[in-house]
């Protein structure tokens, strides 16, 4: 029996003592959860089971090439603006197995039948959920929906988080992806110093909140909530400005500053290892010695791979002046054309964990001064 | 031999020499021979010294190119309309550097390549209409070697191939 | 939860949702077609499979050698022939082709697809066709020529302008008089020949210079190296033909040949699923862009 303030959009406040039994519902309807953990001197996303394996009191600084976890800050569980990890490792993993191929008498196929995880994912911030919406879009289209994602996805919980306190690569706000969630969850949280506010989003939501012992949301607290989140605005790390994208990349595609990105960059690849939005795969093949016994995966790929663009005569993106140019056309340029959306959330992982420290917002600004000028 | 009906019917028939003054076009007839050409027979060798370029009227002609150890390369085939010889209007080398054999029989336009340099000498007009003639050629010339050069269809790891 | 789009059309022989997941296909026949290429005739092992598989002109499918990998090959059949064998005509240089090139009839290979767009057949008819190929380009255009073929009187004048690097290099021989008797106007080209080639020198450009090409009622459909295509673009375009009726097959490096895995992206296209076959309009913008 569903109490009566309990409907999709309205708020409730939740005490501290009660999130291990939101965490509970959600176990007893089959849910694996995952969550922030401090961990490796970082934030990972990883299992959690109740309210304190989250990262009481910690605060990550960030900047380019610069992540430094703080400890002891202040109070709050979800205050830690996520490391390099992102949600997508759960629905796009890094590494699945797909079949395996055998010659007995003849060759048979034995595709990977393990039924796929049904995940709870704790915490998932405005640009975040922003990202996995994007990635939906790349997965799931209407000619073709790739069978791992999709059955992760159906299966998904989501309790998204407002982020009152970002980071200093931060611009979400540029991208018009938060720092207020907008939808596409089963709950949102936002964590005042002493209590959750919790907003329901969907059914399933309603459904698991309703074993908690909650209280409507106060005037006082949504306010508190609204207030914090403008003040969140203003804090942003850094700032896009958009309204020249993309042509200003389509249309630019030979302009000096290539050159220039391209001696700092190494290829390496971080930024599209840790972007969340990101999809680019490769198929791994691999075989027993005699070719009797194989199996095929799917892996995580970057268009920074020097082999990404392999035609027979050799790579149509040698050089890393071409491969930096492609990954930023595509993500802040072709990638809207292909999914009417742009590629990038403003989650700023990609600045902060870029060993040379590029800042794309940075790079975006030095080729419409090369224009300009 | 050719009668000069003839020479003047088969001249017509080559499409740029529409834009000659009658007067040039009669230099020209008189510069011009026609020669009925079989499968197999070489028209000149690499090395000579002869002084005339041909229009291919009907027929194919390929030129060679002599390497030592690969034998003749043929190197271009000249087919309806096309000019070969054209280095005798503009003489570097004063010598064929390719051979010419009729791989398709047929019929060629010869000209005297001595008289028709004396008439770009005389009349300017002309010299100008002929010299630009011969640049669409070269250029047309140059574009296909330029891709027989990049080898295209080469296999890009084999270390014989393509510059 | 998000609701799931229900309207999923299977564009594929094979399994809509199993990823990666080939069809096995057994090797009828295979036909040396010159020096390191060969057309090996596939037919699908499960009947219902390989009654219910079509492709179009341009068309590639994904052939599968367990454990080595997968390599994007075009058809290069008819795809009204009655056996309903599915030619591909390979060139053997990698892993995966060399794999293939010891593989005996009987063999097996794994077919994913068809995969990508097509000639655009309903859109040039009542043209002029214009096909400029070279080397391994031939193959995509071959579905192309039999369909023209079949239904002759739906087009215009057709002429296939081929080129190859040596004589021996030229593909499909025995078969330009069978087309020239479908009035198509076969024009072959070598780069460069030997004394014993009464043939022609020089490239499938050059060509163009010898067309009557009336701009308004022409297409071009070109497919080969590269540069042969650029060249070949630059004399279409020379010649007044539009962009939009110059159709092109890129090549790029293809895994899941669906659209999904990003390597054969170029700009906002992916060729596996956009292309392979484009209208030279769409890439006009970036196609001269060095290492795009």
């Amino acid at each position: 029996m569903f109490n009566k303030i309990l409907n999709i959009n309205s708020s409730v406040t939740l005490p501290r003592s009660e999130f291990d039994t939101l965490l509970a519902s959600l176990h007893e309807l089959g849910y694996l959860t995952v969550g922030p953990r401090a961990q490796d001197e970082s934030i990972v996303y990883a299992k959690i089971e109740k309210l304190d394996d989250l990262p009481l009191g910690y605060t990550s600084e960030q900047g380019p090439a610069s992540f430094r976890l703080m400890a002891g800050r202040h109070n709050r569980y979800f205050d830690a603006i996520p490391g390099a990890q992102s949600w997508k490792q759960f629905l796009f993993p890094p590494r699945t197995h797909i079949f395996s191929a055998d010659k007995l008498e003849r060759w048979t196929i034995q595709p990977n039948q393990k039924q796929q995880p049904r995940y709870a994912l704790i915490g998932v911030r405005a640009c975040e959920l922003a990202s996995i919406e994007i990635q939906d879009r790349a997965f799931l289209r209407t000619d073709f929906r790739d069978p791992i994602y999709r059955a992760r996805r159906e299966q998904l919980f989501i309790l998204a988080v407002n982020c009152l306190h970002p980071a200093g690569t931060c611009f979400c706000v540029s991208m018009e992806t938060g720092p207020k969630v907008r939808g596409g969850y089963d709950l949102c949280l936002t964590e005042l110093d002493d209590v959750f506010m919790i907003e329901i989003g969907s059914e399933l939501g309603r459904d698991v909140l309703s074993r908690c012992q909650y209280e409507p949301a106060s005037g006082f607290v949504q306010s508190a909530v609204e207030k914090g989140l403008e003040r969140a605005v203003g804090e942003m790390g850094r700032a896009l400005q958009l309204d020249d994208l993309p042509s200003l990349l389509t249309d630019n595609l030979e302009l000096k500053h290539w050159d220039t990105v391209a001696k700092r960059c190494l290829s390496c690849g971080n930024c599209t290892q840790v972007c969340p939005t990101c999809f680019c795969w490769d198929v791994s093949d691999h075989t027993d010695l005699l070719a009797q016994k194989t199996s095929r995966e799917r892996v995580w790929d970057s268009c920074f791979n020097p082999q990404y663009s392999y035609v027979f005569g050799g790579a149509t993106r040698p050089n890393i002046r071409s491969r930096y140019r492609q990954w930023l056309t595509h993500k802040l340029g072709a990638w809207k054309e292909q999914y009417d959306t742009f590629g990038c959330t403003g989650c700023g992982r990609c600045i902060t964990w870029c060993p040379e420290g590029i800042d794309l917002t940075e790079e975006i600004a030095a080729l419409r001064e090369e224009i300009k000028t | 031999m050719a009668t000069n009906s003839e020479i003047v019917s088969a001249l017509k028939s080559i499409p740029w020499f529409a834009e000659l003054k009658p007067e040039h076009f009669k230099r020209v007839v008189e510069a011009a021979t026609l020669r009925y050409v079989k499968a197999g027979e070489e028209l000149f060798k690499e090395g000579n010294k002869e002084d005339c370029f041909y229009i291919v009227l009907e027929g194919r002609v390929a030129l060679d190119i002599f390497v030592p150890h690969r034998g003749k390369v043929r190197i271009y085939t000249a087919e309806s309309m096309d000019l070969i010889g054209w280095s005798s209007i503009t003489p570097v080398v004063h010598s064929r550097t390719a051979g010419a054999t009729v791989v398709q029989p047929g019929k060629l336009a010869a000209f005297n390549a001595e008289k028709i340099r004396q008439l770009c000498e005389e009349d300017h007009d002309f010299g100008y209409l002929l010299m630009r003639r011969i640049a669409h050629i070269i250029s047309g010339r140059l574009m296909v070697t330029r891709l027989q050069l990049l080898d295209m269809f080469a296999d890009p790891d084999s270390e014989s191939s393509h510059v | 939860m998000i609701a799931m789009a229900s309207n999923i059309a299977p564009h594929h022989a094979g399994h809509e949702d199993c990823l990666l997941q080939p069809d096995w296909a057994e090797v009828v026949k295979i036909v040396p077609e010159a020096e390191g290429v060969s057309t090996f005739w596939l037919k699908f092992t499960d009947p219902k499979i390989q009654e219910r598989y079509h492709f179009a002109p341009g068309q590639f499918n994904m052939l599968y050698l367990p454990g080595y990998g997968e390599a994007a090959i075009s058809m290069s059949s008819d795809p009204e022939a009655p056996d309903r064998l599915l030619g591909h005509t390979i060139r053997h240089v990698g892993n995966v082709t060399k794999g293939i090139a010891r593989l005996k009839a009987g063999g097996v290979v794994g077919i994913r697809g068809p995969f990508g767009s097509s000639w655009p057949l309903d859109a040039v008819e009542g043209k002029d066709i214009v096909v400029a190929c070279g080397g391994i380009g031939l193959p995509p255009l071959r579905p192309l020529i039999y369909h023209i073929m079949h239904n002759r009187s739906k087009f215009g004048k057709v002429t296939l302008l081929y080129g190859a690097r040596t004589p021996k290099d030229l593909l499909y021989q025995n078969e330009y008089e069978i087309w020239k008797q479908a009035d198509i106007d076969v024009n072959v080209t070598v780069d460069r020949g030997d004394d014993t080639w009464s043939g022609r020198v020089g490239v499938v450009p050059m060509w163009f210079y010898n067309l009557r090409v009336d701009p308004q009622k022409t297409a071009v459909m070109t497919c080969g190296p590269e540069i042969m295509i650029r060249f070949v673009i630059y004399e279409g375009l020379a010649r007044r033909v539009p962009a939009e009726r110059i159709f092109v097959s890129l090549e790029r490096n293809m895994k899941c040949g669906q659209g999904s895995c990003g390597h054969c992206q170029i700009g906002p296209y992916f060729v596996c699923k956009d292309g392979p076959v484009f209208p030279f309009s769409a890439l006009e913008k970036f196609f001269n862009v060095e290492e795009y």
